[in-house]
């Protein structure tokens, strides 16, 4: 079944252990070579619709579909060949490995070595500091430039939605420009981001569409430069609730 | 000047089997965060066999390797899916000294019933061969168990460092979390890790069995040693805790000279308390841990 989007999570309910849900009846879509951003409060549940899209943590109820095609409760190695790719929040390169065996673990999936070769010169063209520092150990490298080969590595399969976790936590002013400029380039590429970010007004300004997360749930979604304009979201920068909240 | 030169050597030689059984126990720490107690008792274990097989069949008990080494990599994927894995990740380590205490006692017990209590030896053609180093006589059987380990030592190395397996279990090490989402099989490469760690007993164990008197209760002297090598060294760095093993090996075998061979132990404690005191990460517990 063809489809519009590329990423649909549908109604999802998830949660830890026995813990009470995080998300609850949880929907965001992504359409094709679009930014989406999920901006929210902390322990909104941002990170949690990561992990449960890219396979790490199985919803209790809902569908995700990617293409189209349903992907609900494949584990992570499953939604890596459908197409997904999750970048960490954090600092998550392997540190004790160079920059290249960090890039190389990205392809870890892929098999023919032409198209490994031809997706290393895909990312180092994307991120020339990966190029540059290619011999390098990766733990070595600053927190931006760590970012970077995580993206770089995260690009090696080709995948058909990134979903980037406050890729710009902890980086400075400078980093965090490079970092949301790649975006943009991941995106011209032709790949769909989910980007999850504290630092909500300049996520909006990158992003094409957002999402507001609260309490497990989508409150408010739209174009992004709506969403920037709306006064309730103004209040939820300031820590306030949207002023109706549903009760369903 | 002789029987500095002969504890020196020995003390090399010996290092080197601590090396390798040092690195096993690095490995199930690495993958699994798990303290293994019973890595001795499987020491210990593999040596019987190698005195088992060499007694039973006449054949030199190098030739056990072929059956404990593949056997060991086995139980150790066993252990690590049926017993380890079940264990919750918050108190793994705490738990997994308990589970693996009591593996120790087990092995211990029925080593002790199948074989009995007896001191046992293997007896080798070749066992009373030495030869001379700078005027220092050195047991032939002591310089083939310290090939055997070095040399899987090596093969270990090359394994983590050239191979796919490799790239996987150290990424599996260094954040399994990151390694899950670039689409290895964690669990699997744990497995596996464990695996290699208890083959390293496997080998251990052939080795000491060459040129050691064995006895059930045994595998106790070897863990505190192997214990304080790994934490000076610092916990789930290969190369740290070959280094220390090198260099704790060969401070008890010159403390053996004054101090005779029971308080030269004492030694392994002392680097371990001092380790803690000064530099509790261990010394190579940084740049170098995890390395490979
Ligand atoms: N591994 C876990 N085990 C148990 N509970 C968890 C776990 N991870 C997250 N939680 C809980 O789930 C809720 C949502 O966490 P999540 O990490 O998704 O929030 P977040 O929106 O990403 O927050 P932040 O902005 O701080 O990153 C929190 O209440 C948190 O305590
Ligand atoms: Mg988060």
């Amino acid at each position: 079944m063809a489809s519009e989007y590329l990423l649909e999570l549908e109604d999802i309910e998830a949660g830890y252990g026995r813990a009470a849900l995080v998300l609850r009846g949880l929907t965001v879509k992504v359409p094709p070579a679009t930014v989406v951003c999920l901006v929210g409060p902390n322990g909104a549940g941002k990170s949690t619709v990561l992990k449960v899209a890219s396979g790490m943590l199985t919803p209790r109820s809902g569908t995700i579909r990617v293409a189209g095609q349903d992907v609900t409760g494949f584990n992570p190695q499953k939604m890596l060949g459908a197409g997904l790719s999750h970048v960490l929040q954090g600092h998550s390169v392997f540190k004790e490995m160079s920059v290249e065996e960090n890039v190389m673990l990205g392809a870890y999936s892929l098999t023919d070595r032409a198209e490994i070769a031809e997706r290393v010169d895909f990312v180092k063209d994307l991120f020339p500091m990966v190029a540059e520092r290619w011999k390098a150990l990766a733990g070595a490298l600053s927190g931006g430039q760590q970012k970077q080969v995580e993206f770089a590595r995260s690009l090696m399969v080709r995948p058909q939605v990134v979903l980037l976790d406050e890729p710009s936590m902890g980086l400075d002013p400078k980093a965090t420009a490079i970092v949301f400029e790649q975006v943009v380039r991941m995106r011209d590429a032709g790949t769909a981001v989910l980007l999850v970010e504290q630092n909500a007004r300049r996520a909006l300004e990158t992003a094409d569409l957002g999402c507001v997360l609260d309490l497990g749930r989508v409150h408010i979604s739209g174009p992004a430069s709506e969403l920037l304009a709306d006064p309730q979201l103004a209040e939820l920068y300031l820590g306030g609730r949207p002023a109706t909240p549903t009760t369903t | 000047m002789s029987l500095l030169i002969q504890s020196i050597v020995l003390g090399l030689l010996l290092g080197g089997l601590y090396a390798l059984l040092a690195a096993g126990l690095t490995l199930y720490f690495g993958v699994m965060r798990v303290v293994m107690i019973a890595h001795s008792a499987f020491l210990i274990l593999a040596a019987y066999l190698a005195w088992f097989f060499s007694t039973e069949t006449g054949l030199d008990p190098l030739l056990s390797l072929l059956v404990t080494v593949p056997l060991f990599f086995l139980i150790g994927v066993g252990m690590q899916r049926l017993l380890i894995s079940r264990l919750r990740p918050a108190t793994m380590t705490m738990m997994s000294v308990l589970l693996t205490f009591a593996i120790a006692l087990t092995i211990e017990g029925l080593l002790g019933y199948v074989f009995t209590g007896t001191q046992r030896r293997v007896r080798l053609s070749y066992g009373g061969g030495d030869f001379e180093v700078f005027g220092a006589n050195i047991a032939v059987v002591k310089l083939i168990a310290f090939g055997l380990a070095a040399v899987s030592l090596l093969v270990l190395y090359l394994v983590l460092t050239r191979t796919r397996f490799g790239q996987a279990l150290r990424a599996t090490i260094q954040h399994p979390e990151a390694a899950r989402l670039v689409g290895i099989n964690t669990d699997r490469i744990a497995g596996y890790g464990f695996g290699i760690g208890l083959a390293t007993a496997a080998v251990g164990g052939t080795a000491l069995s060459l040129d050691s008197t064995i006895y059930p209760s045994l595998h106790w002297h070897w863990i505190g040693p192997l214990m304080a090598i790994i934490v000076v060294g610092g916990l789930g760095s290969i190369p740290g805790a070959a280094i220390a093993a090198m260099v704790l090996g060969l401070g008890q075998s010159l403390l053996q000279i004054p101090l005779g061979t029971t308080w030269a132990q004492t030694f392994f404690y002392l680097a371990l308390f001092a380790t803690l005191m000064v530099r509790p990460q261990g010394f190579f517990g940084g740049r170098l841990a995890q390395r490979f």
